[in-house]
C-alpha cells in the first residue's frame, strides 16, 4: 500500500521538478563524482550509466549500480518528490504568461543539466552530439514513413547531400585545403555563416528530394520506396566519382562549429517546426492522405501538392542532419551513407514508434544509447538489438510511442 | 518488497568489499586497439586482435613490462570500430577520455584512421595505424604514425616490377571505383605505368562498384584491349572473383595484385586459380626467416591459419610501441606527460627490425620500409619472390 502511494506520489511530479532533480544530480556528479568513485573502486565515471562498465568487467558491477544508483536515481527522485509542491506552484505561475516562456525556461534548464552532464567527459558529449542528430535524422523521416504512409528509403542519400553541401560551404570559405584552395573569409566569421552552410546542406537535400517526388508521387504503394532506394545508390556512387569532393577518400577538414549549444539548438529547432508542422492543417492532411488517397482527394485535398510539400521537408532535415554530422566528425566520406545507415535510421523509426514525435526521440535516443552500451559485446551486440526489435514488432508492432501527438502545454503544465 | 531491498542491498555491500579497490591504484600502462571486430571486414579485425593478444602474453609471461628498470602490468583496451567512421571516432574518444591509454593501435581501414587520427592528435595521444595507406591519416598531424608504405610508393613496385620481370608495355587495370584504397592505387600505378611506357600504355582502365560480383562485361573489354597483363588491387572477396571468371573467359595472361592480396582467404576462395600469380605485400608467410617464422609459427598454431599481413603489422606497431615506452624510460602515471613522452620517442625510432622490414619514420609519421613480391605457389602458399626498397 505504501510503496504504491510513493509510486503514485511521482506522478504528480510536473516536468518542471524533474528538470530540476535532473539539474541537481548533475551537480552532484560534478561535486562528488570523484571522490565517490575512488570510494566505489572504480577507475574514472562511469560514462554511460554504468553499462560499458558493467559488461567489460562484471566484478565492478556492484560499484557502477551503486554509483548510478547514488548518483543519478536517489537524487533526481528525492529532489523531484521534495520539489513537487513548489514546482507544481511555479510551472501553474509560469502558464500566466505566454507558452513560450514556460517552454525556454524548461528548455534552458534541460540544456544546462545536459551541458553539465556532457563536460564530465568528451565521450559523453560525443555520444550526445550524434543522438541528438540521430533524433533529427529518425524525425524526418518518420514524417514520411509514419505521418505520410510511404516507404521512403532515401535518407541516408539526402544526408549525404546535405553534408557535403555543408561541408564545401565552410570548407570553401574558411579552410585552407587541399582540394578548394586557400580560405575566402576570415575564420571569425564562421560561427555566423555555419547556419547559411546548414540551410544550405538542407535546400540541396530538398532539391534531390524534389527529383524523387516529381515521378513517384504520380502514383502510390511500392514505387516510392524503389526509387528512393535507388536515390540514394545514385548519390553515393555521385560523390564517390565526384573528384572535386575526394571521391571515395571522403572530405575532410570540416572547421569545428558544431558545438554542443549549436547542435542542440537545431536539433530542438527540428522537433518544434515537425510538430508544428504535423499538426498544423497540412499534416492533417497528410494523414488524411495516409488513410485514403482517394477520400482525402475527394474532401479537397490536393494530395500531391501535401506529399511533396512533406518529402521536402523531411528531406530538409536530414540534410541539416547530415551538415551537423558532417562537422561534429569533421570527416565524411561517401560509405557512410550506405544500407547500414538506412538500416540505422529505419530502425529507430520503427522501434521508437510511427506517426510520433515521441516515438522518434525514444527511438533515436534509445538505439543510440544501446548501441553505444552493447560495444563491448562486439558480435553479439548484433545479436541483441535486432532480437530486441523483433519482440517490439510482434508485441508492438507499430513501435513503443506510436501515434502519440507531442502537446507542449501538457507536457509543462503543473501535475497538481 | 523490504525483503528484496535488503537482498539487493546486502549483496551491493558485499560485492563493493569484494570488488578490488586496492589494485586500481597502481600505475598500469594501457594500450588502445582500435579494430573493425564487426561489420564490412571482421577478418581484419580478428587479425588485429589475435596479434594484440599474443602481444599481451608475450608482456604477461615477461611478468609486465619493464620501463626504466621496473615492471608495469600492461592492459590491452580492445574495442571495436563496427568499420564505420562515427564508431572509430567514437572508440577513439572514449579510449583516450575514459580508459586514458597512453598509446593507441588502429584503426586500420583509412575511411577510419583519417576521422580518428584527428581525435588522437587533437588529444595529444600518440596513435598507429598499422594498415592505412591514405597519406592524410598523418598529414599534419604529429602524434599520428602509420605502420605500412603508402600508396604512392607501391604503385610504382608493383608496375617496374612487371615491366622488369616480364618486359610487357600493354596493362589493364581493374579496380573498385567507390573505396578508397584500390582507387588510389590503380592511379598511382597508372601514372607511374604510363611513364615508364608512355601515354596510353594503360589500354584498359576498367572500375566497377563494391559488392559486385559479375565482371564479365569489364573483362571482356580488358580482354579485347590487347592488354599484356592485368593488375587489380581489390581485397580478398573479389580477387577470387575476378581471377576465376578473368580465367573463364579465355584470359590466361598474367595477373597481378597488391598487399590487399595478402589474406589468408585469397587463397581460400581462389583455389587453383590464384596459383602462379605476383602480387606486392609487406611481408611474405612461406619461406619467412627468424621473427617473421617465429610469428607466423606461433600463431598458425595459435589460431589455426596463416596470419595475413594486417596481423603481422599490428604484431610491428605494437613492438614499436613497446620499444618507444621503453626508450621513453619512466612512466610518471601523469598520462599527458607520458603520451607525449611515448610521441617524441616513437619520431625518433630508427632503423626499427620489425618482422615486416626495417623502418624508420619520416617527419610525416611515415615509415619508409621495403615491399615484397610475392608468388602464390602450388601449393598456395605465399613465397618470397623478391624485395623492393625505396
Amino acid at each position: 500500500m505504501l510503496s504504491r502511494r510513493i509510486w503514485d506520489s511521482f506522478f504528480r511530479v510536473p516536468l518542471l521538478g524533474w528538470l530540476i532533480g535532473i539539474l541537481i544530480a548533475v551537480m552532484l556528479e560534478h561535486l562528488l563524482g570523484d571522490s565517490l568513485v575512488d570510494v566505489l573502486g572504480l577507475s574514472k565515471i562511469p560514462a554511460l550509466f554504468g553499462f560499458v562498465i558493467i559488461l567489460k568487467n562484471p566484478i565492478l558491477m556492484p560499484g557502477a549500480t551503486l554509483y548510478v544508483l547514488l548518483i543519478y536515481i536517489i537524487p533526481v527522485s528525492a529532489v523531484a518528490r521534495i520539489s513537487s509542491w513548489p514546482a507544481n506552484k511555479l510551472a501553474a505561475r509560469l502558464l500566466d504568461f505566454p507558452i513560450w516562456f514556460s517552454v525556454v525556461i524548461h528548455l534552458g534548464l534541460f540544456y544546462a543539466a545536459l551541458h553539465m552532464w556532457s563536460e564530465i567527459s568528451a565521450y559523453r558529449l560525443l555520444t550526445l552530439k550524434l543522438t541528438l542528430i540521430a533524433i533529427m535524422v529518425t524525425l524526418s523521416l518518420n514524417v514520411v514513413n509514419g505521418y505520410m504512409g510511404e516507404f521512403s528509403c532515401s535518407h541516408p542519400g539526402f544526408m549525404a547531400l546535405g553534408a557535403y553541401a555543408a561541408s564545401v560551404v565552410t570548407v570553401v570559405l574558411f579552410v585552407n585545403d587541399r582540394l578548394f584552395g586557400p580560405a575566402l573569409l576570415a575564420p571569425a566569421f564562421g560561427p555566423f555563416i555555419f547556419p547559411v552552410a546548414l540551410v544550405t546542406g538542407g535546400m540541396v537535400a530538398a532539391l534531390g528530394a524534389l527529383a524523387i517526388a516529381i515521378p513517384s508521387f504520380r502514383t502510390r504503394g511500392d514505387y516510392l520506396a524503389i526509387i528512393s532506394l535507388a536515390f540514394m545508390f545514385i548519390i553515393k556512387s555521385m560523390i564517390e566519382n565526384l573528384e572535386v569532393v575526394g571521391g571515395p577518400r571522403g572530405l575532410s577538414s570540416q572547421p569545428d562549429y558544431a558545438n554542443l549549444p549549436i547542435v542542440f539548438f537545431w536539433t530542438i529547432a527540428c522537433i518544434w517546426m515537425t510538430n508544428n508542422f504535423v499538426r498544423s492543417i497540412l499534416g492533417k492532411a497528410l494523414n488524411a492522405v495516409r488513410d485514403d488517397e482517394m477520400a482525402a482527394n475527394a474532401m479537397t485535398v490536393n494530395t500531391r501538392r501535401t506529399k511533396i510539400i512533406a518529402f521536402l521537408f523531411a528531406a530538409f532535415w536530414a540534410g541539416v542532419a547530415g551538415g551537423l554530422f558532417a562537422h561534429v566528425l569533421r570527416y565524411v566520406n561517401p560509405a557512410t551513407f550506405g544500407l547500414q545507415k538506412l538500416a540505422e535510421v529505419l530502425a529507430m523509426v520503427y522501434f521508437g514508434g510511427l506517426n510520433s514525435v515521441y516515438g522518434s526521440i525514444v527511438g533515436a535516443v534509445s538505439l543510440s544509447l544501446l548501441g553505444e552500451a552493447l560495444r563491448p559485446l562486439e558480435i553479439f551486440k548484433w545479436i541483441i538489438i535486432p532480437l530486441l526489435l523483433i519482440l517490439v514488432m510482434i508485441y508492438r508492432p507499430t513501435g513503443l510511442v506510436a501515434f502519440k501527438e507531442l502537446n507542449v502545454r501538457n507536457l509543462v503544465k503543473p501535475k497538481q | 518488497m523490504r525483503k528484496v531491498l535488503l537482498l539487493l542491498v546486502s549483496c551491493l555491500v558485499i560485492g563493493l568489499i569484494l570488488s578490488p579497490c586496492v589494485w586500481s591504484k597502481t600505475k598500469i600502462i594501457k594500450v588502445g586497439i582500435n579494430a573493425p571486430l564487426t561489420g564490412d571486414i571482421p577478418k581484419v579485425g580478428e587479425g588485429t586482435k589475435y596479434a594484440a593478444q599474443m602481444w599481451l602474453e608475450d608482456i604477461k609471461s615477461a611478468g609486465g613490462l619493464e620501463v626504466g628498470g621496473k615492471k608495469y602490468p600492461v592492459e590491452l583496451v580492445i574495442e571495436d570500430n563496427e568499420s564505420k567512421a562515427e564508431s572509430a571516432v567514437k572508440v577513439n574518444t572514449k579510449m583516450i577520455t575514459q580508459d586514458e591509454v597512453m598509446v593507441i593501435v588502429g584503426p586500420q581501414a583509412s575511411s577510419q584512421a583519417i576521422p580518428a587520427g584527428e581525435v588522437a592528435n587533437n588529444y595529444k595521444t600518440p596513435m598507429i595505424s598499422p594498415w592505412s595507406t591514405n597519406p592524410d591519416t598523418t598529414k599534419n598531424r604529429p602524434f599520428v604514425f602509420r605502420g605500412c608504405f603508402l600508396d604512392p610508393f607501391q604503385g610504382p613496385v608493383a608496375a617496374n616490377f612487371i615491366k622488369e620481370e616480364f618486359g610487357f608495355t600493354k596493362a589493364a587495370v581493374l579496380y573498385d571505383v567507390a573505396s578508397d584504397y584500390p582507387k588510389g592505387l590503380a592511379e598511382f600505378f597508372k601514372k607511374a605505368w604510363e611513364k615508364a611506357n608512355g601515354a596510353g600504355s594503360v589500354v584498359a582502365f576498367e572500375s566497377f562498384t563494391t559488392k559486385d560480383v559479375d565482371f564479365s562485361s569489364q573483362l571482356t573489354k580488358i580482354i579485347k584491349s590487347g592488354a599484356e597483363v592485368l593488375f587489380t588491387p581489390q581485397y580478398y572477396n573479389e580477387v577470387a572473383l575476378i581471377v576465376q571468371q578473368a580465367h573463364e573467359l579465355g584470359w590466361n595472361k598474367p595477373i597481378t595484385g597488391s598487399d590487399s592480396w595478402g589474406s589468408a582467404e585469397t587463397v581460400e576462395l581462389c583455389g587453383k586459380d590464384c596459383y602462379g600469380l605476383f602480387f606486392s605485400t609487406h611481408y611474405a608467410a612461406a619461406g619467412a626467416k627468424g621473427a617473421t617464422k617465429a610469428f607466423i609459427d606461433r600463431y598458425n598454431k595459435k589460431y589455426g591459419y596463416v596470419p595475413d599481413d594486417v596481423g603481422a603489422l599490428t604484431w610491428d606497431a605494437l613492438q614499436i610501441v613497446q620499444k618507444a615506452i621503453q626508450s621513453y624510460g619512466k612512466i610518471t602515471g601523469n598520462v599527458e606527460k607520458d603520451r607525449k613522452g611515448i610521441r617524441d620517442a616513437l619520431a625518433n625510432i630508427k632503423e626499427f627490425d620489425g618482422i615486416t622490414g626495417k623502418m624508420t619514420f619520416t617527419e610525416d609519421g611515415d615509415p619508409i620500409k621495403c615491399a615484397v613480391i610475392v608468388r602464390i605457389s602450388e601449393k598456395g602458399e605465399y613465397e618470397f619472390y623478391k624485395s623492393v626498397c625505396p
